[in-house]
């Protein structure tokens, strides 16, 4: 068994059994309507944790996703309320504006050589600043697009619903498998991962990766945020702060290494999903207060990456005495 | 993959479940914003005595500021089958689909101290305070008290964006307009914190020629105005009589600044929503009678001549 | 060159940089430059750029020398509110002041061992095993306080946070006294070139024999006890433990201030100083935000161009370009070339 996807591995188990001890103590968390929920709940998060991948994998990081997304709604909200443009018009407009913004930060990045982690939280203050200039209280959506949107959805046995996001975000799971693992970007995207002088000596255009990689994250953030104003039906320029941080936590329980060059996007969306997991399940019980919550969600966070970190070390030792 | 047959029997189970909690005690999904300042704090505090002294079964999902969590935690309810929801809504737009699912689930739904701009029917019914009429309160006390003489007065916004924020700002502003005596000359946020507040009041002072240009300050929350208190007095002044001060919240700290004379004035905004939720509820579960729309609390100003003293002793263990 | 000559060339960049900032903003408000006396403290605008910038700069100690070994603390705000928590805690208990300060020390340290451990010995991630400090860190602060404001009268504690000695306010003198202390620690020791060897090369190091492990917990526990610090400050400058709020987000500021002042994110060589600087220059940027009265919708913005413009000028690529063409000059008028250090 190939070695590398001893971190996938050990994901997926720690993810079923998690399920299984949720499942033991309330028997409701395997109903459809909860799968449903889970996927249609995360889905904005799932998307913008694919481009987070990239990045990660690349070596990099992409601070300013959660502010995209915010501008995106605002973006879509205000201009469906001022013009009269049709909202797939508005949406082609947006992904082209988050496009060239990421691969603005890609290039600053690449061509002035500037730590990733700055550019990104620059980019992460200007983005949530335009969004506050753009509209500073929250604009309700209302057109009927939208609401056929909404609607769309597969009933599955049991009353649970696979939403039109919910659907979204497993195609670009899967759009995400593809390139990673079958284009030449993706594997340029692992090259520049695992070493920027050894990539560039073995010929990779390391400069148009990076560019490529921050456009696709940054593209990836807009798609995200067109989900979320399809979750919530409206643009709000306070929202979803501190989501580039659940997505690098999702990526890296996910088995992705933030050093980068090793990791599967497979794995970022079991990352999703048990996340997804842990605020279900807190919910499901219902006695926690504000900071027993913040509290056991830091500690579940802890145990699910010591258990697979453990997980992955047992089976090198037992590799190693075996071989 | 899992069987059928293992669905099934997972399906009877939790309706089983559904169906016998609903014969016991009413269980009830609370969705909190959070805990971000210590009147959420009471608020919560209260909610929970309420449903214990009525003896229903209270889910609590506190959502960490985010409408997304609040979004998932409605749809857990739901999927969980409890009998009826509250929640604090973070912010007013974005909960129409989420309502919708509720009133086909056939589960009532009522907000605390805080509007939706969802259609009227998708809710029972709304307990809150008129935001609005808060900061016009606020507003009448500083023209009363005046009586047309002149002043300058600088106003710490709370959260840029939040409805309340916004909400109080526009009352306010209601309430002084027309008088030409009353002046608004600076006005910033102060993100509903202490710190904050003291920060921006620093600022203030020092732009005003030491807070000598300064008649008056106009906090959306105590806690920014215990923060400017701090400040104010720092720079050599004297909080209350130099520079007025009023805010809204009433919590049991600003009461303790008006015994020492260093506050004037504070609109309250009571955290016992959840009794006349509860009342509502219950009168519409037994026999279906609909409550008003919104259920408006009181909105009643204090001033230092409601002795201050007593009504810190009285609120000081409510959990603030 | 004198070693003072050195330091000098090495934060040329940041001190510019400050006056320019503090330039502007004197043009914009012409009385910014007064200082006065106001109940035997130095008060006035400047006075609250080093006052306010206080805890920033004290949590850009900590955070210079875990940046220096390659790692990042997200948690130091958390911490903060811990402290200040628990040093509310403990004065309202009635405890007395010097136990109750040693307690919110010590709380600092075991929260900078907890991540120390998860990182060194554990292996995770710093940005991750911080990560979950920061989540879990303010649950915990919030338990300590219940989730409301613990305000305290105590005269001596306030004195953290509006006394001050010979008219100096107090959180001055402490991040002050805090900087000049940990500069003398490592750099009059080996500890310094030790924590450099680390953030350039965790593996060489310690095949070197250097103790890499104990360094990172002791580096990590050095974070912990400066957010104690600057935890213990804002809680006096309040006379309250408002743990939703202490610290909000001051992390981000505090690794701007490490970047500002030229430490490299990957590790390596650090300057105190320079970081010191660069808590100045974005609380001066903070301050003359709040003076001019922008609208708040403006701030985030004003923020990201001057952070674009300050790492621009220090991006290597641009200063490849003005060393070369300063060596073309220095050529033309016939001087030796002169080596830039990248």
């Amino acid at each position: 068994m190939n070695s590398r996807l001893l971190p996938l591995l050990a994901t997926l188990v720690i993810f079923l059994a998690a399920y299984a001890v949720c499942y033991a103590q309330y028997p409701a968390m395997l109903s459809t309507r909860v799968i449903g929920n889970l996927l249609t709940d995360n889905a904005f998060l799932g998307i913008v944790a694919v481009g987070m991948t990239f990045v990660i994998i690349s070596g990099g990081i992409d601070l300013s996703v959660g502010s995209v997304i915010a501008f995106s709604g605002v973006f879509i909200a205000v201009m469906l309320r001022d013009t009269g443009l049709h909202p797939l018009a508005v949406f082609a407009a947006l992904l082209v504006l988050t496009t060239l913004f990421g691969a603005a930060m890609g290039g600053v990045i690449h061509y002035l050589e500037m730590p990733p982690f700055i550019v990104t939280l620059a980019g992460m203050f200007l983005a949530r600043g335009m969004a506050y200039v753009l509209s500073i209280d929250s604009v309700p959506i209302t057109h009927e697009f939208y609401e056929v949107l909404q609607r769309s959805y597969w009933l599955m046995p049991g009353k649970g619903r696979l939403t039109l996001i919910g659907g979204m975000m497993l195609v670009v799971f899967l759009a995400g498998i593809m390139l990673a693992h079958r284009t030449r970007f993706g594997t340029n995207v692992y090259a520049v991962g695992g070493g920027v002088q050894t990539a560039r000596l073995m010929g990779v255009p390391v400069g148009r990766t990076t560019v490529g990689i921050y456009a696709l994250s940054g593209f990836l953030a807009g798609l995200a945020g067109i989900v979320f104003s399809i979750y919530t039906s409206a643009g709000y320029s306070l929202a979803t702060v501190g989501v580039e941080l659940d997505a690098i936590a999702a990526v890296v329980i996910g088995g992705t290494l933030l050093t980068g060059g090793s990791g599967f996007v497979a794995g970022t969306l079991i990352g999703v999903l048990i996340m997804g997991l842990i605020q279900t399940y807190i919910i499901f019980d219902g006695t926690l207060s504000s900071w027993w919550t913040k509290i056991l969600i830091g500690m579940l966070l802890f145990a699910f990456i010591v258990l697979q970190k453990g997980l992955v070390w047992t089976s090198g030792k037992r590799r190693a005495a075996g071989g | 993959m899992i069987s059928k047959k293992a669905l099934v029997g997972a399906g009877v189970l939790a309706s089983m479940l559904m169906m016998s909690s609903s014969v016991m005690a009413q269980t009830v999904g609370f969705s909190q914003i959070g805990s971000e300042s210590g009147w959420r704090a009471a608020e919560t505090t209260l909610t929970l005595q309420q449903a214990k002294e009525r003896g229903i079964d209270l889910k609590f999902a506190d959502a960490q500021q985010k409408q997304e969590n609040q979004i998932k935690a409605l749809r857990s309810f739901i999927a969980q089958g409890v009998d009826a929801i509250l929640i604090a809504p973070v912010v007013a737009t974005g909960w129409d689909s989420v309502l919708e699912e509720a009133k086909e689930a056939e589960i009532p739904v009522i907000l605390l101290d805080r509007m939706v701009d969802s259609s009227k029917d998708l809710y029972l019914t709304a307990v809150g305070s008129d935001l609005v009429h808060e900061g016009s309160v606020a507003g009448q006390w500083l023209v009363d008290t005046l009586a047309g003489k002149d002043c300058n007065v600088v106003e710490l916004q709370g959260t840029t964006g939040s409805s309340p924020a916004i909400d109080r700002k526009n009352g306010f502003e209601q309430a002084i307009k027309g008088h030409d005596n009353i002046k608004l000359i600076r006005s910033q946020t102060g993100d509903f914190t202490r710190t904050k507040g003291k920060e921006v009041m620093e600022s203030f002072l020092k732009a005003e020629g030491g807070g000598k240009n300064i008649c008056a300050l106009y906090a959306h929350n105590d806690d920014m105005a215990v923060g400017a208190i701090q400040a104010i007095k720092e720079a050599g002044l004297k909080p209350g009589s130099d520079i007025l001060v009023v805010s809204i919240d009433a919590v049991p700290d600003i009461f303790q600044a008006m015994a020492a004379g260093e506050a004037n004035a504070t609109v309250e905004l009571t955290p016992n929503m959840a009794g006349p939720a509860f009342d509502a509820l219950a009168a519409y579960m037994k026999d279906g009678t609909m409550p008003p729309k919104f259920i408006q609390t009181e909105s009643k100003l204090y001033t230092q001549a409601d002795d201050p003293q007593a009504v810190y002793e009285q609120k000081k263990d409510l959990g603030y | 060159m004198t070693g003072f000559k050195l330091l000098l060339r090495r934060i040329l960049p940041q001190l510019i940089t400050l006056a320019l900032v503090v330039g502007l903003i004197s043009i914009m408000f012409p009385g910014f430059f007064e200082i006065s006396l106001a109940n035997g403290r130095l008060y006035g605008s400047p006075v609250d750029i080093f006052n306010r910038g206080a805890p920033v700069a004290l949590l850009a100690i900590g955070m210079t020398l875990v940046i220096a070994t390659g790692g990042i603390d997200l948690s130091v705000g958390a911490v903060m509110a811990i402290c200040g928590a628990v040093a509310a805690w403990g004065i309202t208990e009635g405890y007395g002041l010097l136990p109750t300060l040693l307690m919110a020390l010590a709380a600092g340290l075991a929260c900078g061992l907890w991540n120390g451990l998860l990182v060194a010995f554990l292996g995770i991630q710093p940005i991750v095993a911080t990560l979950i400090l920061m989540v879990a860190g303010r649950g915990i602060a919030q338990l300590i306080t219940e989730g409301a404001i613990l305000t305290f009268n105590h005269e001596g504690m306030i004195f953290f946070g509006s006394g001050s000695l010979l008219t100096v306010p107090t959180p001055i003198i402490i991040a002050i006294l805090t900087g000049a202390l940990v500069t003398l620690i490592v750099r009059r020791s080996a500890l310094g070139m030790l924590i450099e060897a680390i953030g350039i090369n965790f593996r060489a190091s310690t095949l070197a024999g250097v103790n890499t492990r104990v360094l990172l917990v002791a580096v990590y526990m050095t974070s912990g006890l400066c957010a104690a610090l600057a935890g213990i400050i804002a809680a006096a400058d309040i006379r309250g433990a408002d743990a939703n709020n202490a610290g909000l987000w001051l992390e981000l500021d505090a690794i701007l201030a490490v970047v500002i002042g030229g430490t490299s994110l990957l590790g390596g060589r650090f300057s105190l100083i320079a970081s010191l600087i660069g808590a100045l220059i974005i609380q001066a940027v903070n301050t003359g935000i709040l003076l001019s009265g922008f609208p708040p919708e403006f701030n985030l913005i004003i923020k990201a161009v001057i952070i674009l413009i300050i790492l621009v000028l220090q991006s290597p690529r641009v200063r490849t370009v003005l060393a070369f063409l300063s060596t073309a000059r220095a050529d033309a008028a016939g001087q030796e070339k002169k080596v830039v250090e990248p």
